[in-house]
Parts: C-alpha cells; sequence; structure tokens
C-alpha cells in the first residue's frame, strides 16, 4: 500500500509537466500536406544527430507523424537532409 | 492507353561542376524523355546549386531540379532508367502527387496570390489575431501548474 502513493503522485507531477506540449504543430497549423522540399521545416524534427525525433517528445500525432518520416525520409535521399551529421568531438 | 495518367513530382541532382548550358543539356535530355514518352511537363524549378548534407561520390554541391509532369505509368521506367544511366546525374527521386500534396499546393498558390496584393488590401492582418490567441491559453495553464 505505501509503496504505490509515492509512485502515483511522481506520474500526477510528470503528467502536470507534459500536459503543455501535447499538440500537433501539424494539426494545430492545419496542414494537409508534409513536403520533403521543406528542409527547414524537416530539420525542427530532426536530432543534432540526424535522427528523427520521436512523436513522443514532439507531440506530433500518428498520421501527422507517418508522412513526416516519409519527408524525411525523401530528404535524406536528395542531401538535403543528412542520415548522420559528424559531431565533432 | 492502358496505364493511367497521374501527375508525378521529381526532383534531380546534377553534377554542380559542369557548366550551366552542359547542366541545361541534362534538363533538357530528361525533359526531352518524359514528353517522347507520351508525358506533359507543367513545371520546372531549378533550386541551383546547393551543398549536399552529405557527399556523394566524392561532391559537396550539386545543381538541383525539380520538376512537375503528368505523364503515363508507363512513362516511369525509362525515366528511372535513363537516371540510372546517366552518369551526370548524382541523385533522384520521382514520386507520385497524391491528393493531398495537390490541395496543399493550391493552397499555398491561393495563400500567395492573396500575399501578393498585400500592399492594397488590408485583408491578411485578420487571419493573425486567432492565430496567436493559443499562445495566451498555454501561458495562463502553465501558471495554473
Amino acid at each position: 500500500m505505501a509503496m504505490y502513493a509515492p509512485r502515483r503522485s511522481r506520474r500526477e507531477r510528470d503528467n502536470q509537466a507534459m500536459r503543455k506540449k501535447r499538440t500537433c504543430r501539424f494539426c494545430d497549423a492545419k496542414d494537409i500536406y508534409i513536403d520533403y522540399k521543406d528542409e527547414k521545416r524537416l530539420s525542427r524534427f530532426v536530432s543534432e544527430q540526424g535522427k528523427i525525433i520521436p512523436k513522443r517528445i514532439t507531440g506530433t500525432c500518428a498520421k501527422h507523424q507517418r508522412q513526416l518520416v516519409q519527408a524525411i525520409k525523401r530528404a535524406r535521399h536528395l542531401a538535403l537532409l543528412p542520415f548522420v551529421s559528424d559531431t565533432i568531438r | 492507353m492502358a496505364s493511367p495518367r497521374r501527375l508525378y513530382e521529381t526532383t534531380f541532382i546534377v553534377n554542380a561542376s559542369l557548366d550551366d548550358s552542359q547542366i541545361d543539356t541534362v534538363i533538357g535530355r530528361i525533359q526531352d524523355l518524359i514528353s517522347r514518352n507520351g508525358g506533359t511537363i507543367l513545371a520546372v524549378n531549378k533550386w541551383g546549386r546547393k551543398r549536399l548534407a552529405y557527399s556523394i561520390s566524392k561532391k559537396s554541391t550539386g545543381f538541383y531540379v525539380n520538376m512537375e509532369f503528368e505523364a503515363p505509368a508507363a512513362a516511369l521506367s525509362p525515366l528511372e532508367r535513363a537516371y540510372q544511366l546517366d552518369e551526370l546525374v548524382l541523385r533522384h527521386l520521382t514520386i507520385i502527387l497524391d491528393k493531398k500534396a495537390i490541395a496543399a499546393r493550391k493552397a499555398i498558390q491561393a495563400s500567395a496570390a492573396l500575399a501578393a496584393p498585400d500592399p492594397s488590401t488590408p485583408a491578411p492582418a485578420a487571419p493573425e489575431a486567432p492565430a496567436r490567441e493559443p499562445l495566451f491559453t498555454e501561458q495562463a495553464e502553465e501558471k495554473k501548474g
């Protein structure tokens, strides 16, 4: 019984912190199509290493994440976005 | 006749170390091939020389060309083959423009048309206000938390 109490409260705290970001940017902007040519916009959904950022972090909805992933992969093929960007370290 | 006509978009990267005239001949060759296979070219956008995100066959820059065309599906395989055989083309991508893409394109064109006569009409000022509203509500929620 005692074990559950702190766990639940922590989860609640996390939820409160998360709630702010829980909107899909593409739904908000009412975008129908995510274009692979728009590299500036795509680069916002890619980490510094060049990895695609999961939707649980960006808050993108599943539908738009799928489109986004396709657009990023197309952009990578055309060397608009890197597959891996070399970190100088 | 059997294959349906579709709207396609193709982007390819030409070796940027060539002269502009040589690049134009490469573009012309591709255009020619599309039209010869029963396609009609709707738009050609030359993005020009751009830095590649990573080097392709030891080149760090490329000349990007983007084309929109309508063609029967049968025209695609000769196009793909031409791309592969052409050593001056570093990369190529051909996609079908689906309904969503076409709709988005029309919306962009419509907004561009609205933005063009901007100084004469004060209409675009109105849509800005509702776009800002959600920001305020977000801030209010943060304060509550």
